[in-house]
């Protein structure tokens, strides 16, 4: 799967943000390539949504350099990144629950018929497109551009939201946490979308908790740490246990069975009970 | 000597003999000092019966001025919650230090606690607009300056009657409020009492300060009932209103108007003979004569024997417009 | 035929929808956001014809639905639409009476020519509505609060600055002909010109919000704020342009009723402010913002004109007036939520038999 192309997509070179004088990513270097999905793993609170939102043109970085196909660039606003062809698709969609799914798939960037100032929207047109680009993506469910977006199933949701982001041109795809609020049907249709984005070319970033998730469509792995990329590896080079181990949560699991092992062999072999286990993994988590 | 004997005898009748003798202790002991302070309860000053009040008691406050007093003029930001909102304005004004207090009862029972609290605190006291003067008795007010609706809504009544009117439709934008319901009760029973007959229309609050919605309203009115051929209204803008809704159902001829207070448009119709009259309370002499005498009163123990004193009605109708007009253009009327 | 066209759909993999707005079967039909209000209007109407008789379906009778219809509705389109965005303006009574005022005192007090009144007065509400909109957009404070305080503020200007320079509260205007025909004046002696004004507000507020691009932005500002942004609406302006919208409205309908009426007085207008916004929610608009329509505002007006003037032509106790108008609200807002639900249920499994 992986194209060894001569060049990155998109490539960040010791990239820092600071808010105040708190440092929330340090050095942080990565490399996504066309048709590839990069999985971006942490725990809350490592880094990962600050890291998107400047890849995203929220924030801007507080120094290193980030490149498109070679190039630096310094993105102003979200539009700056959309332009650059980079799309983000937060947990929910980013949709308009009471638009019709046409409209809301051409939002800010309307198909117009007519001259003038009659120019007309064209939700015929809207409609079509919208319709065929979520079939195409494996949605046959959905036939009518004039349904509202809030009939859609959550799964669906992603889909017209990615949907929306190939047909506009992106070539990196920022997918947020979009498999944590499915059920499991949902969550398997919708990875089965990132398979099909990533085959029609585009490098998706896919920020997950889930690392059966990230395991199942992930070429590229990236886990971040208390704001510093821990570990950065390709597919089969690590384990389950390992990219468990790694994220955040992994390191505070090892501490756990540290702490229990130590219990066992304080309390002749008994294991806590549920009330003591519980005050165990509390305290290691306020760590 | 004669004042001070009926100030007595009003104030014992309403509270307390000791009561009077504190009050008048009070009396002394602000005239010894600066003026008095005189706090006044009055209407919205953006309501055009209530800035001729205001003008009144603005002219009165010139006096009081002169002595070193001072006049306030405290009012409600709408009529939405009337009584209450009057009630904790006069409360403002005894936390303010009032030598005296002029307010209306609109609302008595919202509002009496408060006056209550103005004579139990040794403050003299006016009620003047509403109530008349079974309330400023009751409350051991001075006296009352106002019109009464009764009286001038049978004057009204008397008026449509004696110009032959049978069935006189009184619009009320306001019901439920005492004073407005008194007019219209008081123009029932003027018309009564010459050969004709009055119903009351009530409009509610989604329609107040609309003029087409009332206008539309009693249109519908006059229209379902063919048999009405007067329509009165508690004020000067539903006139407006009424006027219009009479043009649209082309009952010009028909249908005769007039209606409680005054203003240039009035006027102007009952000049061109669009309306038969206007009841005018002469709200000016309310806020200056309500004002001057708790002046008097506070000052010089000053008591006027006659009571109730009131300003109106005063029926403005084609014979003396003119005169009215000259009083409209001073903007006391 | 729906089924028809889904398997057309699905047998072509995709590539084929219906027309978005076609207006052809039922099932498209409840899903539209007037729906409810269509009905409660029919309803209304119906209602008040049996018991109102025929003066209320004559011409004078619909005329005294009309008329108040016309006006409320001037300044209740421009409102459904801020309220679309998600946004609630307070100030439109304060702008009618500042309005109306501002023409009295410029034409009438002080005698200028009427255009150069109507054009101040218009001028006003403009500002007042830039203002608002700058502020909410600025302020991140909800417009309720700012447009409550716009209301507070202009009603005490108007009133200080009137009393200042006239000594009084109600302002005598007298109109040129050209004026009085065009604002003030009535058709066959019965329908206020107010209505064709209205159905030019219809027109426009029809087309930014359902035919052109802009409408798109007001739903998507409405439905999801920082979505809409980060496609790249300006949302900042589009907000700013729809409270100057209902500002202007409002301040339209006081230049009207100003010019029809002869006179201004300072406390009218406020019941607009209530008034319009029960209006637009009868109409099916979302309090919340992101759904509705013009034709659904368009009917809610109409059903509050007809329930707030038909009792007076059914020769019923018109004390109960207010009480219609409440059950009427409660029972318009709960069908329309009846209809959104429909419209948001996507059953294509129920059509396959």
């Amino acid at each position: 799967m992986t194209q060894n192309s001569t060049q990155p997509l998109l490539k960040l070179t010791n990239v820092c943000k600071t808010f105040g004088t708190t440092d929330v990513l340090t050095d942080i270097n990565l490399e996504v390539n066309p048709g590839e999905v990069l999985c971006l793993l942490g725990d809350n609170g490592a880094g990962k949504s600050t890291l998107i939102k400047i890849l995203s043109g929220f924030h801007e970085p507080t120094s290193g350099v980030m490149e498109i196909d070679g190039t630096p660039v310094n993105f102003k606003s979200p539009r700056d990144a959309s332009e650059h062809g980079i799309a983000t698709v937060h947990q929910f969609g980013g949709t308009f629950p009471l638009m019709t799914i046409g409209r809301s798939f051409f939002v800010g960037a309307e198909p117009t018929r007519g001259w003038g100032p009659f120019k007309r929207l064209d939700n015929r047109f809207a409609g079509e497109v919208a319709v065929r680009e979520m079939q195409s993506l494996g949605i046959t469910r959905v036939t009518e551009g004039s349904r509202l977006v809030g009939g859609l199933s959550g799964g669906e949701r992603q889909a017209l939201a990615i949907g929306r982001a190939v047909y506009f041109g992106a070539n990196v795809l920022i997918l947020d946490e979009p498999t944590a609020a499915l059920g499991v049907k949902e969550a398997a249709h919708v990875l089965r979308i990132v398979m099909q984005a990533r085959q029609k070319g585009v490098a998706v970033i896919l920020v997950t908790h889930n690392v059966t998730h990230a395991m199942t469509v992930g070429d590229h792995f990236a886990v971040l740490i208390h704001g510093a990329l821990a570990a950065d590896f390709r597919k089969g080079e690590r384990t389950r246990e390992e990219i468990t181990d790694l994220m955040a949560g992994g390191e505070a699991m090892a501490e756990l069975e540290a702490e229990l092992e130590a219990y066992q062999a304080a309390h002749h072999g008994h294991v806590p009970d549920p009330v003591e286990l519980e005050r165990l993994a509390q305290s290691k988590s306020n760590d | 000597m004669v004042a001070v004997s009926v100030g007595a005898l009003i104030t014992v009748s309403a509270c307390s003999s000791s009561s009077d003798k504190t009050a008048n202790g009070d009396t002394k002991a602000a005239s010894s000092g600066k003026g008095p302070a005189i706090f006044v309860v009055g209407g919205k000053a953006d309501d055009p019966f209530w800035s001729r009040v205001k003008r009144g008691a603005d002219d009165a406050a010139k006096v009081v001025k002169s002595g070193g007093g001072s006049v306030t003029w405290l009012a409600p930001k709408n009529y939405d919650n009337l009584g209450p909102d009057a009630a904790k304005l006069i409360q403002t004004a005894m936390s303010q230090g009032a030598d005296g207090v002029v307010g209306p009862d609109w609302v008595p029972e919202a509002e009496d606690a408060a006056f209550k609290q103005v004579v139990s605190g040794k403050k003299p006291l006016v009620i003047y607009n509403a109530g008349g003067i079974d309330a400023a008795n009751s409350l051991g007010a001075l006296n009352y300056f106002g019109s009464d609706e009764a009286t001038a809504g049978k004057a009204g009544g008397e008026f449509f009657g004696k110009d032959g009117e049978k069935n006189v439709l009184c619009v009320n934008t306001l019901p439920g409020a005492a004073n407005t319901e008194a007019r219209c009760k008081g123009i029932a029973d003027g018309i009564g009492e010459n050969g004709g007959k009055s119903s009351q229309l009530p409009l509610p609050s989604s329609k107040f300060g609309d003029p087409t919605a009332v206008a539309q309203a009693i249109k519908a009115a006059l229209l379902k009932d063919s048999s009405i051929d007067g329509v009165v209204t508690i004020g000067t803008g539903d006139a407006n209103a009424a006027a219009s809704a009479i043009e649209q159902g082309g009952l010009a001829d028909k249908v005769k108007l007039g209606t409680f207070d005054l203003d240039d448009t009035q006027l102007g119709r009952i000049q061109s003979g669009k309306q038969l009259f206007a009841i005018d309370q002469q709200p000016y002499m309310q806020g200056y004569l309500a004002v001057s005498a708790l002046y008097a009163y506070i000052q010089w123990g000053i008591e006027l024997p006659q009571k109730p004193i009131l300003t109106g009605p005063a029926i403005i109708s084609k014979d003396n417009v003119e005169t009215a007009v000259a009083g409209s253009k001073a903007g006391v009327r | 035929m729906t089924v028809q066209a889904t398997q057309q759909a699905v047998s072509k993999g995709g590539g084929r929808s219906r027309r978005t707005d076609a207006p052809a079967t039922l099932s498209n039909l409840i899903r539209r956001p007037e729906s409810g209000s269509l009905i409660a209007t029919i309803a209304i109407f119906i209602f008040f014809a049996i018991f109102g008789g025929a003066k209320f379906t004559a011409q004078s009778g619909t005329a005294t639905w009309l008329n108040p219809a016309a006006e409320l509705g001037i300044i209740a389109i421009p409102v459904g639409l801020l309220m679309i965005a998600g946004e609630l303006d307070l100030s439109v009574g304060s702008v009618l009476a500042a309005s109306s005022m501002t023409l009295a005192i410029v034409s009438g007090h002080w005698g200028q020519p009427i255009i150069v009144g109507i054009v101040v007065a218009l001028g006003l509400g403009l500002v007042t509505g830039f203002l608002n909109g700058l502020i909410v957009t600025r302020t991140q404070v909800p417009s309720f609060v700012v447009t409550l305080a716009t209301n507070f503020g202009l009603a005490g200007l108007a009133l200080g600055l009137t009393r200042a320079i006239t000594g009084s509260t109600s302002v005598a205007l007298t109109s040129e002909s050209w004026a009085k025909h065009l604002f003030g004046s009535y058709v066959s002696g019965k329908f206020e010109v107010a209505i064709f004004w209205w159905i030019g507000v219809i027109v426009v507020v029809g087309w930014i919000l359902h035919v052109s691009k802009y409408g798109n932005w007001i739903f998507a500002v409405g439905g999801d704020l920082v979505s809409a942004r980060a496609t790249g609406i300006p949302t900042d302006r589009v907000k700013i342009a729809l409270f100057m919208g209902t500002a202007f409205g409002a301040s339209l309908v006081g230049v009207i009723q100003t010019i029809l009426y002869n006179s201004a007085q300072v406390a009218n207008g406020q019941a607009f402010i209530f008034n319009s916004i029960i209006a637009v929610v009868i109409g099916g608009v979302l309090l919340t913002g992101g759904y509705g329509s013009v034709f659904g505002v368009i009917f809610g007006t109409l059903t509050f004109a007809i329930v707030g003037q038909g009792i007076y032509y059914t020769g019923w106790n018109p004390d109960w007036a207010s009480l219609f108008l409440g059950v009427l609200l409660l029972l318009a807002v709960l069908m329309n939520n009846t209809f959104r639900r429909m419209a948001l249920s996507y059953g294509p499994r129920k059509k396959k038999d």
